[in-house]
């Protein structure tokens, strides 16, 4: 008899299971036979098609889509999901288009890991959002992803605004030179700048100290922090870190390195090299981190940073209060976040003069200062295979891609995010409620424009300084001049896919983060041993592969070639 | 097994089960939702462990998918050729064996002094203290150690180097680590774990205490003769299931703990599957990973079953 229960309870067990796992099983087998099927068939009625949809860019009935936005967890920020903003979008995209959308918050700051999980689970937005291309090439090999070549042809006539603006450059910027899929379109870079070194004015007159201009120069300086914190901190003299690296060194500390790289390096080398895009594995690089053990065991950085992770809010706190004297980060940090931003903070919590201002300190081999930028591309912008709207995500990107739309988004209502000033330009002010901007000029809204693009370029370049909000625009226009000094612009190298980069990206870039943490805080002793274990464990773990798949490539596309056009 | 043989009717039993869900129905409906549970959450999905034979696709059901090369081992062989997973299973086996010696005991000793406490309110004073750490998060639990143990802004190495002496590098050095895991460990789960003894002594015959004394038994005399043999099934049956969990550990302590400076040591299978299966999207070489990892357990467990039954005490079952 209790065999026969057993049975019994086994066999049910079985009977669910396999409905159990039949049933999601067969979604995405569904969508995925739908995203080889649409294309094709809409092909073969291509006159007839858009016009069988669309009656003047409106679908006949309502259709719904979600979009992914980062949630920064900004204090006292607005719900990125439920803002005047998003408000705006789904009028207007119900009034253009009649689509519904909806928002769907993914972290900022661990966002490659969360929508990771959220493609695994099958429950992704329809329109993704990433900056991580390696995610969306994985999911593309497993076929969880939706090729954009064939829509973007075929629907080229309802797509005016996203052609215009993002143009064959970006469309097809990650196009495969040998298949012709486009797994993602790249949003554009309107403003290419990218990581500046910033200092305390105020403490570089308190000590009557020029700005440094080389290295060694910022060396000095940052002793002369060290000495003095009595005189520029007081009772908090023991807080004091001279310069600032934290998580992520090969960013934080991305002028230094550069500064340290061949400026007349080839694009050949640069690419073979260039997996990792914090440059870990390009020549040059060890001596950069060479000289910033030496500051760290000379007492002139931050002594526990790497026990503090991504998204910490620790190290701003701490430059917030008063007690960094000079950091690296992207070109605008301490002006972001109007009333929450660092400057703003330290005007408040140390006095009026108290302020970072831009420097460009790290000289390389020819005496300039030479800042390698990635080129016009920004966030990768994809469609997973579960998004059965393809062409209302795709009315989606048109319309944020719409220059009155990235306007609107950027500086708002005037009066309440913006106020006019002198000569046509706009000013940011701080925004109060669910106007409040929880991303610099609302960039994680216009996910296909990153940088202010106003509808003139005039109005643009003059507003440029004003776009941040209780911050003097002499000390922007500063910054962004350093910023775009000695640029050198990342060409496009389009040899397809490189198999051996294919889910190795987190892990890779998990020793890389180690290995720079390591090797900063190693003993000046111990720093060759460190760093070349590390990067022996490094290439070995699928560095030195995908090192020699490049090479092969480049030399298939390019052939001799050493420098692109 | 046991029951049927001593049941004095088989033939009574053999044509009642109807009969007795009839009488007993209440009692089956409460057992039926632990039952679903544990059918939908712990054996449904144990249908997707062949993905560590296959090789995994997003758009395919597990059945579809293609079977693996090397007849479906390649990924056991992948990861067992993978220095990092030799990493992280030395560091799941040294990590837990330190838990296990060094947290194991504790409880056990903690519940004896705890039992011999008078003073009931301060009896009850400590018991609530000790387990509140259960119920706070890895994460939160980090937030603290970071606010005592860090390098230079730490509570604990602020004091020691105001007093002259060199700060501990708890956090970041890979052997001080170690320790601050293990005792983290310890002190957040102590307590809780104490209750079980607590309740095991609370089992024992209070007349066997009373003839001790009579006969003139001290208080370690009684703690050793009478306490320790009292809990002793207790203990054995928490000692077989901590050594099937081997292999095992929980994510969030791990993960939460570990930084950039100490991933040499910090690094556990748990962990490891997190970083190459979700994040870095190879599914099938890491249910090969768990798989291995589940099946060391159970070795572990039926042996460690055996070995007590062997040695005359009740196992598990």
């Amino acid at each position: 008899m209790k065999k026969k229960v057993l049975a019994a309870v086994l066999a049910s067990a079985m009977v669910v299971s396999l409905a159990a796992c039949a049933a999601p099983a067969a979604a995405p087998a569904a969508s995925g036979g739908g995203e080889a099927a649409a294309p094709a068939a809409s092909g073969e009625a291509e006159a007839e098609a858009p016009a069988s949809e669309l009656t003047d860019g409106k679908f006949a009935e309502t259709r719904s889509i979600t979009v992914e936005v980062y949630d920064r967890g900004n204090d006292g920020g607005s719900d990125p999901e439920n803002n005047d903003y998003t408000r705006w979008i789904q009028q207007q995209m119900l009034e253009k288009h009649n689509v519904e959308v909806k928002f769907q918050k993914v972290p900022r700051w661990t966002e490659v890991d969360d929508i990771n999980n959220l493609l695994a689970a099958g429950t992704a937005p329809d329109v993704c959002v990433t900056y991580s291309y390696p995610t969306v090439q994985t999911y593309a090999d497993m076929g969880g992803v939706i090729d954009l070549a064939p829509y973007l042809e075929q629907y080229k006539d309802e797509l005016p605004n996203l052609w215009n603006w993002l143009g064959e450059t970006n469309l097809y910027w990650d196009k495969d030179p040998e298949t012709g899929n486009v797994w993602a379109v790249e949003a554009k870079l309107a403003n290419m700048n990218r990581i500046l070194t910033f200092i305390r004015q105020d403490w570089l007159d308190t000590l009557g100290l020029e700005a440094p201009t080389t290295k060694e120069e910022f060396h000095d300086v940052l002793v002369a922090f060290k000495d003095n914190a009595d005189t520029l901190l007081g009772a908090d003299a023991d807080k004091m870190v001279p310069y600032s690296v934290s998580y992520d060194v090969g960013w934080r500390a991305g002028t230094l390195i550069e500064s340290f790289l061949d400026p007349e390096m080839t694009d050949k080398e640069y690419y073979i090299n260039g997996f990792d895009d914090r440059k870990l594995t390009q020549n040059g690089t060890k001596e950069a981190v060479r000289l910033l053990n030496q500051w760290y065991n000379e007492g002139l950085m931050w002594n526990d940073f790497a026990i503090y992770s991504s998204g910490d809010t620790t190290e701003d706190d701490m430059m917030k209060a008063g007690y960094v004297g000079a950091f690296s980060h992207n070109w605008d940090y301490p002006f972001r976040n109007g009333e929450d931003s660092i400057n703003a903070n330290l005007k408040r919590l140390v006095g009026p003069e108290a302020g970072y201002v831009a420097i460009d300190p790290f000289e390389d081999k020819n005496g300039t200062h030479t800042k390698w930028l990635a080129g016009p591309v920004d966030r990768k912008v994809f469609f997973p295979s579960t998004n059965d709207e393809p062409l209302a995500s795709l009315l989606y990107l048109d319309f944020i891609s719409e220059p009155e739309t990235i306007e609107y988004l950027q500086i708002g209502e005037a009066g309440v995010t913006h106020e006019d000033v002198e000569d046509g330009a706009v000013s940011i002010i701080a925004a109060t409620g669910d106007a409040i901007q929880n991303s610099g000029m609302n960039i994680d809204y216009t996910i296909t424009c990153n940088g202010l693009h106003l509808t003139t370029d005039e109005k643009t370049a003059k507003s440029l300084a004003y776009t941040y909000a209780g911050i003097d625009p002499a000390v922007v226009q500063a910054a962004d001049a350093i910023a775009k000094t000695d640029t050198r612009i990342g060409v496009n190298v389009q040899t397809g896919n490189i198999e051996a980069e294919a889910g190795v990206g987190d892990v890779l870039s998990s020793k890389r983060d180690q290995i720079y943490d390591l090797a900063v805080s190693a003993s000046v002793a111990d720093f060759d041993s460190v760093w070349d274990s590390g990067m022996s464990d490094y290439l070995s773990s699928g560095g030195q592969a995908i090192m020699d798949e490049r090479a092969a490539a480049w030399e298939k596309v390019y052939g001799d070639a050493e420098m692109l056009p | 097994m046991k029951t049927s043989k001593t049941t004095p009717a088989p033939a009574v039993r053999k044509q009642s089960f109807g009969s007795y869900i009839k009488r007993y129905w209440q009692l089956y409906l409460l057992l039926f939702l632990p039952m679903l549970y544990l059918l939908v959450f712990k054996y449904i999905p144990m249908i997707y462990v062949q993905i560590a034979f296959k090789k995994y696709s997003i758009v395919q059901s597990v059945w579809e998918m293609p079977l693996a090369k090397n007849h479906g081992m390649q990924y056991f062989i992948q990861a067992f050729s993978n220095p990092d997973f030799i990493r992280a299973l030395r560091n799941t086996i040294v990590l837990n064996l330190l838990d296990l010696v060094v947290g194991f005991p504790i409880p056990i000793i903690f519940a004896l002094i705890l039992n011999e406490l008078v003073f009931t309110k301060f009896k009850k004073a400590v018991q609530t203290i000790t387990y509140m750490p259960h119920f706070l998060s890895w994460v939160i639990i980090y937030g603290i150690a970071l606010q005592l143990f860090a390098p230079s802004t730490g509570l604990v190495n602020m004091v020691i180097t105001k007093l002259g002496g060199e700060a501990v590098p708890f956090l970041n050095d890979t052997g001080h680590w170690v320790w601050t895991y293990i005792f983290l460990g310890v002190w957040q789960s102590f307590g809780w774990n104490s209750i079980v003894y607590l309740a095991a002594i609370a089992g024992i015959n209070s007349e066997l205490y009373e003839a001790a004394s009579v006969d003139g038994a001290g208080r370690f005399q009684k703690m050793w003769h009478i306490t320790l043999p009292g809990i002793k099934p207790t203990i054995v049956i928490l000692l077989i299931m901590a050594i099937g969990n081997i292999l095992g550990s929980g994510f969030d302590r791990p993960f939460a703990l570990q930084n950039n400076l100490v991933m040499s040591w910090a690094e556990v299978l748990s962990t490891y599957i997190y970083r190459y299966g979700i994040k870095g999207l190879q599914f099938s070489l890491t249910t090969a990973v768990g798989l291995f990892q589940s099946i060391v357990g159970v070795i572990f467990l039926l042996g460690a079953n055996y070995l007590s039954r062997k040695l005359g005490e009740r196992g598990l079952w």
